[in-house]
């Protein structure tokens, strides 16, 4: 396609709708189309605009089918907010001067998006509303990352089966870290750093299907590193990219760029079984970390002599106690039956949990579980390697300090090497 | 911790009965003597009666997590006992229900029209399903119970109302023969079963039963294997039927529609008209009796109206706020709270919504007006029911969870009230 001369001079006037090529829009029109509600439509038009053998170089033909594919928010009733969308079709209509960069139309859009949703949070925090719930900035849109659903109902049964077992304590503490780490992401949504934007963004235009099943009770469920099954390939560079180890709210922001994983906590039954699922999270997040460790931007904080995820638990303050995270991990993966991490009911998973509970995840707010759920029917072979298995160069690995870049071993760490 | 053991030794002792006592509901008949219905009215009233502690509480969400630490427990149950100042569990002078439950009530149900007379039932959270006779004069008789091993969630009746359909946290789902007085388990889910609807279509009847296993599944009751299995997205939260068509609202914002003709099958998936946590969901009819769409409440405050096949959706499907504290003054932050439940007036169409904010509100959706919003109780309202002929409306007045545990107080006497809804529901003439 010719390079239009109007558009590098700054003044096309039919902005993405011209038939020539504008050089470093081309890319926009695609994300656009996924981005806003109706706006497929738009996108629809646009594409068929500029093949059409019709020229309309009035663009106030798009504004009908936007405003006709809103099908909700003709506020009878007291206004309602979507200070999104209002501002959206605000900020559409700016985009019709034919002397604004045909970029800006996108960016507006997101922009607006993005003051939605800041708006949105400040909402939520300051109303009193139940904070257990997944959200969305505009209907139509899949959920954000970072929040889990839970009902009322199911925090209530949660309790009252503490209640039966004594243990409130492990409730409590429980609930606590899950109220806080709806703060976090409520702060992260509000101040809007880039990285968190970026993160939003791919998440609303990559439309990811949040499946995000279950929640860890009592776990951190917005963390999951890693997809389902031990990532070696790709997504674990993702993941680990976000791995930095920060100690406080390292964790609700670092998962943020992979949003089909992130709100995801997999391997988590629903509530009743969560209790099977806790102790299914702990050995998953210690076991799971050395396939991910092929990734190698891994910041291992503190060196540990098993060069495991373990170590980078020591970074974290206070409030975690470091022992524990790997003592009961290892025995409440052995003695747990694998089967009865998921979705098993029952008394025993029960008393697992709330045995390993208050010591691993009331301490260690990192309950990154991968996904077990991918049917690991573990046995020790798959989540550690024997020690014959390893090459020595691999063997030498786990047992320095510290990983070295380009020799990260892709086999887990035998169990024997595990510090305990 | 001293106050939590000190509670669960309480709570612990089981069936920690309130002396209930001659509690003769007054002998007025369902006509309420109030004060005229505020029609059309879209700001909530705007004198608030004190507000309640459990309420109180939650202004102080400026900094303070809600769910406090540990030592909430104590704290949050003697700040209601202490504001009894005002007795706020009834200001809408509606009659009492004798003999309610010992804990909250999660869901009510009126007997069909095939039954003489007005029976309701009601499960909560104390394990059991109560059923009372209601007389035309508003005298409540309590008639019969049943146990489950866990909450019930959910109850329906059958058809010919001669059978009670109860769902519960204990995974099971029980069919109670009234006759008889004896209930069998006729479900079993993976996890707790949250919805139960009775379906009878003209060549199949079954049980319909939505679970937190992200199933839904259909059985006939005489056969312990489920008729038929449908997978959910997410897990099963709210769910509703009238015949062919069955909406179920999921978690994750998930809303999936079946029609139910010939055998269940999904018709459609929904993109959320909310953006929250789907908490209630309610079916409606048009002019011809048959449903048409669905109402759509959220944790946030706000009901989402949706028609499933309308002319125009852009005009027609729309949402409204509801259950916040300023109405539509945007200055001062508003309190949000919960739609608990939705129900629809069996003749009149309009809808009723009730909330954790402890009100029930009436609602035109033709109009697009508010009818009426009650006076603030010092509970949340967890439940709500109309009759079959849409002449009474019950409301449970109870907690729901929704500020935690702190807030939960096993002393608190929870309430069934029952009111005369002929009048306030009658629609607006649209303009």
């Amino acid at each position: 396609m010719t390079i239009c001369q109007f558009f590098l001079q700054g003044r096309c006037r039919f902005g993405d709708r011209c038939w020539n090529e504008h050089p470093g829009a081309g890319g926009l029109g695609e994300g656009r189309q996924q981005q806003l509600s109706g706006s497929n439509r738009r996108g629809w038009n646009t594409t068929s605009q500029r093949y059409s053998s019709v020229i309309q170089p009035s663009s106030f033909s798009k504004s009908t089918p936007w405003g006709g594919s809103r099908d909700q928010e003709k506020p009878s009733f007291a206004s309602f907010d979507s200070g999104a969308s209002a501002s959206r079709n605000s900020g559409f209509g700016l985009s019709q001067n034919p002397f604004a960069s045909p970029n800006s139309d996108g960016q507006k859009d997101e922009k607006k998006l993005l003051e939605g949703i800041v708006k949105d949070m400040e909402v939520w925090e300051s109303s009193g509303q139940w904070m257990f719930s997944v959200y969305s900035p505009v209907k139509k849109k899949p959920n954000i990352s970072g929040f889990t659903d839970i009902s009322p109902e199911e925090l209530r049964l949660e309790y009252h089966n503490f209640l039966t077992s004594n243990n409130l304590q492990s409730y409590l503490h429980s609930i606590q870290q899950l109220i806080n780490q709806w703060r976090n992401r409520v702060n992260e949504l509000k101040s809007l750093n880039t990285s968190t934007t970026i993160a939003l963004l791919s998440d609303i235009k990559g439309g990811v299907n949040q499946a995000a099943p279950t929640f860890g009770f009592g776990s951190r469920p917005s963390v999951t590193f890693g997809s389902p099954g031990f990532p070696v390939n790709n997504n674990s560079s993702i993941n680990a990219q976000n791995f930095s180890f920060k100690p406080s709210s390292g964790f609700a922001t670092a998962p943020s760029g992979n949003p089909s994983v992130f709100g995801n906590t997999p391997a988590f039954g629903a509530v009743p079984s969560a209790n099977s699922a806790i102790t299914a999270s702990t050995p998953a997040f210690g076991l799971g970390k050395p396939q991910i460790t092929s990734a190698a931007s891994f910041s291992f904080k503190s060196p540990a002599a098993s060069g495991f995820g373990s170590s980078g638990f020591s970074a974290f303050p206070a409030p975690m106690a470091v022992g524990p995270v790997g003592a009961p991990e290892t025995p409440a993966f052995g003695s747990g039956s694998s089967s009865a991490r998921f979705g098993s009911l029952g008394s025993q998973s029960h008393t697992a949990f709330s045995k390993s509970s208050s010591g691993t995840f009331g301490n260690s707010s990192i309950s990154t579980s991968l996904s077990f759920s991918n049917g690991s029917t573990t046995t020790d072979n798959v989540l550690f390697t024997p020690k014959d298995q390893l090459t020595a160069e691999e063997l030498e690995q786990f047992q320095s300090k510290k990983f070295t870049l380009g020799k990260i071993p892709l086999k887990p760490p035998p169990v024997e090497l595990l510090n305990i | 911790m001293r106050s939590v053991s000190a509670v669960i030794r309480a709570v612990s002792s089981t069936g920690v009965r309130r002396t209930l006592g001659s509690r003769d509901s007054c002998s007025c008949h369902l006509a309420i003597a109030s004060s005229a219905p505020e029609r059309g009215r879209r700001l909530p009233s705007s004198s608030r009666s004190p507000s309640p502690a459990f309420l109180r509480g939650a202004t102080l969400r400026a900094q303070m997590s809600l769910f406090g630490a540990a030592s909430g427990f104590g704290t949050g149950g003697a700040s209601m006992f202490g504001s009894a100042a005002a007795d706020n569990h009834n200001p809408m002078k509606d009659i009492e229900v004798t003999s309610s439950p010992d804990d909250s009530i999660g869901c009510l149900s009126f007997s069909p029209p095939t039954l003489p007379g007005n029976f309701l039932i009601a499960g909560s959270w104390a394990n059991d399903v109560r059923c009372w006779e209601v007389q035309d004069s508003g005298q409540t008789i309590p008639k019969a119970q049943q146990m489950h091993t866990g909450p019930v969630l959910d109850v329906c009746w059958s058809d010919d109302g001669s059978k009670v359909f109860t769902a519960s946290c204990d995974k099971t789902a029980k069919m109670w023969d009234l006759n008889s007085n004896q209930a069998i388990q006729i479900a079993q889910h993976d996890a707790p079963v949250k919805t139960i609807h009775w379906i009878k279509a003209p060549n199949y009847s079954c049980v319909m039963t939505g679970s937190w296993d992200k199933t839904l599944k259909f059985w006939d009751t005489r056969s312990s294997n489920p008729m038929m299995v449908l997978q959910l997205p997410e897990r099963c939260y709210c769910a509703d039927m009238i015949y062919p068509m069955a909406v179920v609202a999921t978690a994750e914002r998930g809303l999936i529609v079946y029609q139910l003709e010939n055998q269940p099958s999904e018709f459609r998936r929904i993109e959320s008209p909310l953006k929250h946590q789907h908490r209630c969901v309610a079916i409606f009819k048009d002019k011809q009796n048959k449903p048409t769409g669905f109402a759509l409440g959220s944790i946030e405050g706000r009901v989402a109206i949706h028609y499933i096949n309308p002319p125009n959706p852009a005009k027609d499907n729309f949402t409204f706020k509801c259950h916040r504290s300023n109405g539509t003054n945007t200055s001062a932050p508003q309190d949000i709270y919960a739609v608990n439940g939705i129900a629809f007036h069996p003749v009149h169409g309009t809808l009723a919504t009730v909330g954790s904010d402890g009100r029930f509100s009436f609602w035109d959706k033709d109009a697009r007006t508010k009818l009426k919003t009650s006076e603030q109780l010092d509970q949340p309202i967890s439940a709500c029911c109309f009759n079959h002929n849409g002449n009474i409306f019950a409301y449970a007045s109870s907690y729901d969870w929704s500020k935690g545990h702190e807030f939960y107080n096993p002393q608190k006497k929870n309430y069934i009230f029952l009111r005369n809804a002929a009048e306030e529901l009658k629609p607006r003439n649209k303009k």
